[in-house]
């Protein structure tokens, strides 16, 4: 190494310091002080703190509670990520093909996302209302329980999320397909391929890496989701709504067993990095063309 | 030359850090009179007493000041407040609102003082024995009852009257009761007994209401979890079965406190259990019900014991961390005095914590329905008093409204709910 070089890597670690160090303070240090206190039974307010082991992990494994939110947040990611791509790529070719108001269509597209998620949660609590909300009064006799029946609560959930974040994937699919040049299509038409042949052969396939990115944000967020439920439901009925994002909201903030609700967490945290992880393999291997 | 050179990205790295740190430091200690921060939830009503009563104790002790500070809006929301203010050790507040069932775990964590020493020895006499009760642990006294709930039966006193019916005293007669009044109105829009059964803390007071009238706990005084399992188990399959029959709406599953009431409100049911609040409302003046609803005591059940409301409210604490701990104790005092609650029911619609009030003629003038919440608030039942509470109802609401919903049995429901109260509790020992 020259003596050059030697400066030049200095100068490179003295920059760099401030984001290690940040980094370092922000993110490592309290994801490693996650781990530790979830191997503990720690209740600061009671000056409870003693070592327990795996002991919050092993009653995960047993708690109904915890199995159940994971399968919450698994149907909840699954529904609402997929009916986004579908209906976000949907809408993003109906504006894409619109002539005129192509304006107005993505304004009032960005109306639904620029909306924060707890002011969006309460409108659909007022369209769910039992007896005077608007769903319900449209469909008169055939009335549904929508927040208070099991197995409508969840659906309705995704429903208003799928609302408030489908604009976000649309807007995605909707630049990208701006970028394609006319001549693709122009040679598509020369070659004699229908409608239907231009949307699976050209078009899709052209989306697919932004629609994959897309997937990654939107699993991610999803698999964090709390606000949504924690507003419309508070995780009920019988639980069917709870993520795991909101069990460990209550095990943390509600009732403060910081052990617990670390080793609750920690599962999140695995949980994102391995899907986070998938994704980052798909798109790497560049199965998906672009 | 060169080695200056080299030195200045890491310099002025560490310069920028300096700055940053420089910016956290800390203000100045305050000097001057003695303020004292007093922090409440907002009082709705059609007047909201509290700044009148904030003067009045000022005008008491000169070169006191004190500074009325709004709590967040939800219960969960003031909680949490608390506890990240509180756990922090730099409150900045004195004297504080909590809701009773915090008491006993805000006097464990070590945030209240003790207010037993200065307190005379039937300077709590005036005061409902429930509320007392709820305001102690191991034996102290950790703060001052300021406002009461107790649940009550609200009924149609016109649809009653019209089928020559009396007030249920069982829930067996109150749903003969709906059964024979829908029958005779034929209208489908008319509901029969509104309840709360959304997964919240409201579900948990309904719960252990029906726990009650069937004779069965939650907590045993030993810290046993259900200890009388075969009854609890009955009293959430006899509320499941009131949603079943139609008795109670399916929507019940997902009733708070405010959807309950509008719906009654509007007039479309026959019996309501709701905290005495909502009377106030039914009795304003666009009112669907104005003189058409009256209450009751929660009914028993047939072979099981009377019917008992649970008992809710606000307490005043003193914070441990306060500077002027007399002077913030003077002040819960002030707010807790006959003519501060006189004020505060006058003015809102809160209900007194010392007994005397409720026979109180002016109020009475006022609010004529006062003297006969008196027998009603005398039987109240406080929530299980320990400092686990919001543990032991956080981790009961699924439970319970899994019963509810009908997706596991009642047994399975008590089971599950007490093989998780056990983990957490075992790990609190």
């Amino acid at each position: 190494m020259t003596r050059r070089q030697a400066a030049d890597r200095r100068r490179a670690l003295a920059c760099l310091a401030p984001t290690v160090l940040a980094l370092g303070a922000l993110t490592v240090y309290p994801g490693v002080w996650v781990l530790w206190l979830s191997l503990q039974h720690r209740i600061p307010i009671f000056d409870v703190s003693r070592f327990a082991g795996l002991d919050n992990y092993a009653f995960l494994g047993v708690d109904s509670r915890f199995w159940n939110a994971a399968h919450t947040t698994a149907v909840f990611t699954l529904g609402s990520v997929a009916l986004e791509v579908v209906l976000g790529v949907m809408a993003a070719l109906a504006i894409h093909a619109q002539r005129r108001g192509r304006r107005l269509a993505l304004s009032l597209l960005l109306l639904a996302w620029a909306m924060p998620a707890v002011v969006g949660a309460k409108l659909f609590e007022w369209l769910y209302h039992p007896t005077a909300g608007l769903i319900n009064v449209t469909l008169g006799r055939h009335s549904a329980n929508w927040l208070g029946d099991p197995g409508l609560a969840l659906p309705a959930v995704i429903l208003a999320d799928v609302w408030r974040t489908m604009p976000f994937v649309a807007i995605l699919c909707y630049a990208r397909l701006l970028a394609v040049p006319a001549e693709v299509y122009e040679a598509a038409q020369v070659d004699g391929a229908g409608r239907l042949a231009t949307l699976t052969r050209i078009t899709l396939p052209l989306l697919g890496r932004i629609l994959l990115l897309a997937a990654l944000f939107r699993t991610l967020d999803a698999l964090r989701a709390f606000d949504i439920m924690f507003v419309l439901t508070g995780g009920g009925p019988a639980g069917t709504t709870e993520t795991l994002t909101v069990y460990a909201y209550r095990a943390l903030f509600q009732t403060l067993q910081l052990g617990f609700g670390s080793a609750l967490s920690v599962v999140v945290f695995l949980l994102v990095m391995a899907v986070a992880w998938a994704y980052l393999k798909i798109l790497r291997t560049g199965t998906v063309a672009a | 030359m060169r080695s200056r050179r080299q030195h200045l990205p890491l310099r002025s790295a560490l310069a920028v850090w300096l700055l940053v740190l420089g910016g956290c430091a800390g203000g100045q200690p305050e000097r001057g009179p003695v303020t004292l921060v007093f922090k409440y939830a907002r009082i709705l009503g059609n007047a909201d007493p509290l700044p009148a009563l904030l003067r009045s104790f000022e005008a008491k002790h000169p070169g006191v000041r004190v500074k009325g500070e709004a709590l967040p809006w939800t219960s969960d929301d003031q909680h949490q407040f608390y506890v990240i203010n509180l756990e922090g050790r730099s409150p900045g507040f004195d004297v504080m609102m909590l809701d009773c069932i915090w008491v006993p775990e805000f006097a464990r964590a070590g945030w209240l003082t003790d207010l037993t020493p200065y307190l005379s020895p039937d300077e709590l006499a005036p005061y409902f024995a429930s509320t007392v009760a709820a305001a102690k642990y191991g034996g102290r006294v950790w703060a001052l009852p300021w406002n009461f709930n107790v649940g009550l039966l609200y009924y149609r006193t016109d649809l009653l009257a019209k089928y020559g019916l009396r007030p249920p005293e069982t829930y067996e007669e109150l749903v003969d009761q709906v059964r024979r009044i829908r029958a005779g109105e034929r209208d489908p829009a008319l509901d029969g007994y509104l309840w709360q059964g959304k997964q919240y803390e409201g579900l948990v007071v309904n719960v252990l209401e029906a726990l009650w009238a069937n004779g069965a706990r939650l907590l045993a005084e030993d810290g046993a979890v259900f200890p009388d399992r075969e009854r609890a188990a009955d009293a959430l399959r006899f509320l499941r079965g009131l949603i079943e029959t139609g008795v109670s709406p399916a929507w019940t599953t997902a009733a708070d406190e405010e959807l309950s009431r509008r719906a009654f409100g509007d007039g479309h049911a026959i019996f309501l259990r709701n905290w005495p609040y909502a009377l106030d409302l039914f009795e304003g003046k666009d009112s669907a019900v104005r003189g058409k609803v009256a209450f009751a005591p929660l009914p028993g059940r047939a072979r099981g014991e009377r019917g008992v409301g649970s008992t809710g409210g606000a307490h005043l604490g003193v914070s441990r961390g306060s500077r002027h701990p007399e002077l913030a104790l003077a002040l819960a005092r002030h707010l807790t005095t006959e003519p501060a609650q006189r004020a505060i029911a006058l003015g809102a619609a809160l209900s007194p914590t010392r007994q005397a009030l409720y026979q109180d003629p002016e109020l009475a003038r006022d609010r004529p329905t006062m003297p006969r919440l008196l027998a009603l608030a005398l039987a109240g039942r406080p929530r299980p008093v320990t400092p686990y509470y919001l543990l032991v109802s956080a981790t009961v609401q699924p439970e319970f409204s899994a019963a509810l919903v009908g997706v596991k049995s009642p047994e399975r429901a008590i089971a599950d709910a007490g093989t998780r109260l056990r983990y957490f509790l075992e790990a609190l020992r």
